[in-house]
Order: structure tokens, then sequence, then C-alpha cells
């Protein structure tokens, strides 16, 4: 067992579950989706970013680009939310289904990242 | 480049993600405690503020309580943060600042300096291996000629006194293992430029390696190897090394010349040593070595190349060594070291003519020398040199002849990448009768007033000789002559020792020979002084003025008159 791969996996998986948690509801209904989700899904998925840095493997490099777009549409996402309840109490629905849509696509490439995790387990194995 | 960033992002994994948690755990407990607005309500921050107020704060930048005064156990958290914070931001700036001391990162970034610079080499250059005190020799000869040379060695401390030397061509260094096939790629032998590896590390298995690996990566590659062991001479010639230097066998050779042919001796003495001269007794270059009886003390690798070469009946040697049985000395050799009265006076110095102090010990090699004399005023000394910095001691000794290994093997080097046609020369003056020998020693001598010439190339080709061609394309006759002297400019001459024409060598070419496209002319002058055809290489005004006798003070008229010529030739 490596402790680092245990490490690395659990951040990743954790990035795709939080993400999908942040997903799962109607789609521009703001009761279900909790911005505290939203920003732990986003500080798991910049500690998965940084943990790939400087790695020279094909697969550190794959996993490293789609979690580099797993932060930029979390990212999007936050200051969508940011910007929409300025002076305001709460999140209107078009703004919510913005917020919750940018999410889903970066539920798309954390999947990925989780993907490649599971091919480059499975080539370790042979 | 991408080691460097692939190392810097690696090093920063660790403070980054302290970084990022530290700031989330701020953030997060910004939004959850609890504070009060201005008009008494319980409020709570959004991540908007949160963030915004951790920003500032945890830089340290101190804006105040946004938006609203903070309750006390809102304080009570960002005192916590505001420790946390800073200790992370201490973490990662140490981080940074360690890695710029780190032998990894700083040997990765002189790697890639040194690939950099190799890369922008726009010139030939020579790949030499090991900085030792022949190294230096080399690269100190290169760097006089204007010849770029890339040094690696293992010891960097060694390469550290490289920066005192003042180089006119400032040396690349690269410190690593030469055996490392990478750092052989890396320092060029594939480069359009390079001119070839010279490796002259202490270890003769070292250099085999290098000749290996340099023939292997790039076949057509020269490679000069020192090497002082027969064995691996032998396995480095098999597989096409270009030149092998034994420094004992090289010295041995010049040795037995100084008996049987002084003159040539001094002849080869002027033209290899061009660099550095060797220290040799002025009275022997002219008289040569006597013959009769020498002793030879120590009988190791350079004894043995002595006695090798005085094998031809004028010389009968009488071995010391401190264990003949084992070194393999023939029978009636003398046991001891030499440095002892009775072992010599046993070994018969006071009928000796020559005595050779062959031991790898410099100490005793001095010892062996001033007894020597001691015993018998007369004999020539012969003192063989382990270590540079002791040559300044056998020289106060009045040694007559020091062989310094180190310099033998740079001469030859230098002569073999630099001056092509003087090596042939060498090889034919063997069939010099003894007469022209010394009419050519003569005539050196008027020309230099008894100091060291220095050989010079002319080739005739449009980068080698623009105006010389030029002329000669006019079906103007230029010879031999006419290109090594001219009683209009005196203090030019330069004696022509060697044409190469077609691959046939002419030595002591006659001078009414006319020159062609394609020659290459060896010439030999005085030193520091610009020769006659270095002057007309590229001047055809000069030539003109000379051979047309088109002499007028106007440089239009001249000009004019040039013009004329080439358009009745035409």
């Amino acid at each position: 067992m490596n402790l680092e791969k245990v490490i690395f996996a659990f951040f990743i998986i954790l990035a795709l579950s939080l993400n999908f948690s942040f997903f799962i509801g109607e789609l521009s209904e703001a009761s279900h989706h909790h911005v505290n989700e939203l920003f732990a899904a986003l500080i798991v998925s910049l500690i998965c970013t940084v943990m790939k840095f400087g790695d020279r493997t094909h697969f550190g490099s794959t996993v490293l680009a789609s979690s580099l777009v797993v932060d930029l549409l979390l990212i999007a996402a936050a200051i969508t939310w940011g910007v929409s309840t300025v002076n305001h109490g709460s999140i209107t629905p078009t703004a919510m289904a913005t917020v919750t849509s940018l999410a889903g696509g970066a539920l798309i490439a954390n999947l990925l990242s989780v993907v490649l995790l599971i091919i480059e387990t499975g080539q370790i194995r042979k | 480049m991408s080691d460097i960033f692939f190392l810097v992002l690696r090093r920063l994994r660790t403070p980054l993600i302290l970084l990022i948690s530290v700031y989330a755990v701020a953030t997060l407990g910004m939004t959850l405690i609890p504070g009060v607005d201005p008009n008494g309500e319980p409020w709570r921050m959004g991540f908007f503020h949160a963030f915004y107020f951790v920003s500032f704060m945890g830089t340290t930048i101190g804006f105040g309580e946004l938006p609203y005064p903070f309750t006390d156990l809102q304080r009570a958290w960002v005192l916590v943060c505001i420790y946390t914070s800073v200790v992370a931001w201490l973490y990662g700036i140490g981080t940074v600042l360690r890695l710029t001391q780190d032998e990894t990162f700083i040997s990765a970034v002189a790697q890639r300096a040194f690939k950099l610079s190799i890369k922008r080499i726009d010139r030939p250059f020579h790949i030499i291996c090991g900085y030792g005190e022949t190294g230096q020799l080399i690269v100190r000869g290169l760097s006089e000629l204007g010849i770029q040379a890339i040094i690696i060695d293992l010891h960097s401390e060694r390469l550290h006194s490289l920066k005192l030397e003042e180089l006119s061509v400032p040396a690349i260094v690269l410190g690593g293992d030469i055996t490392d096939p990478d750092n052989l790629l890396a320092a060029g032998i594939n480069h359009p430029c390079c001119r070839g590896v010279i490796a002259v590390t202490q270890d003769d298995h070292t250099n085999l390696q290098i000749a290996v690996a340099s023939k292997l990566v790039n076949p057509d590659m020269p490679v000069i190897c020192r090497s002082e062991i027969q064995d691996e001479a032998d396995n480095m010639a098999s597989f096409g090394t270009d030149s092998i230097i034994n420094p004992y066998l090289v010295f041995g050779r010049r040795l037995s010349l100084l008996t049987t042919n002084p003159e040539l001796h001094r002849i080869h003495n002027w033209f290899i040593n061009q660099h550095t001269a060797e220290h040799i007794n002025e009275r022997i270059t002219h008289e040569g070595l006597p013959g009769g009886d020498w002793i030879i003390c120590g009988y190791g690798r350079f004894g043995k190349a002595v006695e090798h070469y005085s094998d031809d009946g004028h010389i009968s040697v009488t071995i010391v060594d401190i264990d003949p049985e084992a070194s393999g000395a023939p029978k009636g050799s003398i046991v001891g070291r030499g440095t002892e009265a009775d072992t010599l006076i046993e070994a018969g110095i006071k009928s000796a003519s020559v005595i050779v102090a062959a031991s790898d010990d410099d100490a005793n090699n001095l010892s062996i020398l001033i007894t020597a004399k001691q015993l018998n005023n007369d004999i020539v000394t012969i003192g063989r040199v382990s270590q540079e910095t002791n040559n300044i001691l056998f020289m106060h000794a009045k040694c007559d002849y020091i062989m310094r290994r180190s310099q033998v093997v740079a001469n030859e080097v230098l002569t073999i990448i630099s001056r092509p046609l003087v090596t042939k020369f060498l090889q034919y003056s063997y069939s010099l009768s003894p007469s022209a020998t010394n009419d050519l020693i003569t005539e050196i001598c008027r020309l230099t007033n008894d100091n060291d010439p220095v050989t010079w190339r002319l080739v005739i080709d449009s980068k080698g000789a623009p105006a010389i061609l030029q002329f000669i394309d006019n079906q103007q006759a230029l010879t031999v002559e006419q290109v090594s002297s001219n009683s209009k400019l005196p203090g030019t001459e330069g004696i022509p020792l060697l044409l190469l024409r077609g691959g046939m060598s002419h030595l002591l070419p006659d001078p009414d020979m006319p020159l062609k496209l394609g020659d290459e002319l060896l010439f030999c002058g005085r030193r520091n002084q610009t020769l006659l055809a270095q002057k007309l290489r590229d001047n055809i005004e000069l030539i003109d003025s000379l051979y047309n006798q088109n002499r007028h003070h106007i440089p239009l008229l001249r000009w004019l008159k040039r013009r004329k010529k080439l358009k009745s030739v035409d």
C-alpha cells in the first residue's frame, strides 16, 4: 500500500462525490444546492490539482489537465454565485441554474479523472 | 527548462496544499460563526465577504473588520487564523528559498545553462574529458589558438580553478561523470561544430570508456586518448580511436632521437612544443645525448619505455630498481632505489654518461639526480616529474632534460588538433639528409634570432586565401617563393616547410613551384610576427603591387591600372 496513492485517490474521489452532491437536485432550485458543498468541492479540487504538480508521467499530466478544468469551472460557478448575491440576500433561479450547470460540467471532468485513476490502477495489476 | 520547472512544482506541492487548506478552513469558519449587524440583528458572513476578509488578513494587509464590526467569537477565530496563515506563508516562502540552495536544483540549473551554451555554439569546438594538469595545458593551448573548449570533469572543485584563468576563449564547463553517455551527448558530441573528443583523465580505463562511448554514439568523431598502459591502448585502437598518446613512449622516442639525430630532435622539439617549451639543456639540444653507459633508476612504465628505445647498440643500459624481479627487469639489474651513493656506484655511475631518474616519486627522483651529480659531475641528468608543481625543484637541481607527463601529452594533442601539416612534416622529416636538416636549422635560427619558431598553415581556397586564389585565377602564376618572402617587406619572411597537394606531400617544396587551388602550405617563422603569406592571402592590392609592378602612389591610379590589367586578361 502506497500512502501517497491512497491520499491522492481519496481526494480525487472526494472531489467527484462532493461535486455530485452539489449538482444533484432541481437545476434552478436554490434550496437543493448548498453553497458549502460548492466551497468544499472547489477546495478539494484545488488540492487535487496541486498534488499532481510536477508529475511527469502521462497519467499525472492528464489528471492535472482534467482537474485544472474542474478548478476553472468551479471557480466560474463560485464567481457567478458571488456576483449574483451581492447586495441581495438570496440567489435568483437563473443564476442558480448557471451555477448548477457549470458544476455539472465540472462533474464530467471529475468523472474523467476518476476513470483515468481506475485505468491506471488496472494497468498496475497486470 | 522543464527539469527545473517540474522540480519547483513538485517541491511546492506541500506548501501550496497547506496554504489552500488554511485559507479554506479560515473562510469556512468566517461563514459559520454568527455575527451581528449594526441593527443588532443576527447576521452571517457570505463566502464572498469571508474570502475577501481572509485574503487581506492572510497577507497581513488588514483593512479592518468588514463589513460590520465583529463579535468577540469572530475575533477569537480571526486570531487563530492570523497565526496559522502567517506560519503557512512562512513555510511556503521558506521552501522556495531552500530550493535555491538545494544541490539537485543547483545541478539542474547548471545542466540547463550548460545545454543552452552548447546549443548556442556556432564555431568549432573540442570536448575535453578530465581537467587535470594535462587538461589545463590543453585548454590553455586551445584558447591561444582561439578554439572553443568544452570541459567535463567529475571533480567540480578542479573546475573552480578555471574561473581564475584568464582565457581568451572562455571554456564551457560541466561537473559530471564523463563515462555517463548522457553527459557526452549533452556536451554536444553530435553537434555539427564538434571537431573531436579528447580523453585525458588520469585513469586509462575511464579514457577507454570515453573512447568506446564516443565511437558508438558518433563513429565519425575523431577521438584522442591518453593511455599509459599498453593493454588499454590496444583495446582503444581496436575500435578505431584515432590517436592514442602514451607520454612515456613519446618521450622515450624523443630520447632515442636526441641520441641518434640531435638536429632532427631539435626540429621536432620546436614544432611540437609550440605552446609550452620543454626544459632542456641548451648544450644537449646542439650536441645530443651521449651514448655509452646509461643508468635507469626505476623500472616502471617510463623506465621500460626508455630502455625499449635505447636498444640500438650505442647504449648499454643498467637498471636500478627496488625489486627488479617483480618489475621484470633484465638480469644484472641493481637492487636499490638509486637515492644512495652505494647503489649508484655499484651501477657504475663514475663511468656512466646519462642517468634517468624514472621512478614515480618526485622526492626520490630529485635525490637520485643530486647524488648522481655529486658522484659524477659530467653526467647528463634526465628526470621525470610526476607532480607539475615540483617542476621548479627539478630546474633548481639543474636537471638537463625534464620529462613532464602532462606537458608531453598536451603538446602532442595540440599538434594533432591544430597542426595537421606539422604532424605530416614530422613524419616525413626522417627522410631529410643530415646536411639538409642542418641547413634548415641554420635557416630557422637566422630567421628567428635563435628563438623558438612558430608554424602557420596557408590553405589556397576561397576561404583561406581569397586574394591569392583570385590572382591565380587570372592566369597569373604565383610561386612558393613569392608568398614566403619579398625583399620589399622585410621581417615577414617565412620558410616553406611542406606543400600538400592532392594528398601528395612535398617536403621543403621547390621555391619555383607555382601554387594551385587546394594546396596547403606549411610555413615556419618568427613568433609574434605576421608572415608575408598571412598578409597576402586576403589583400589583392598587395599582391598586385608586389608582383604586377603596379606601384603608383595614388590609390586611384593603382586601381585603374589593376582594372585595365584584369580586362586585358579577360
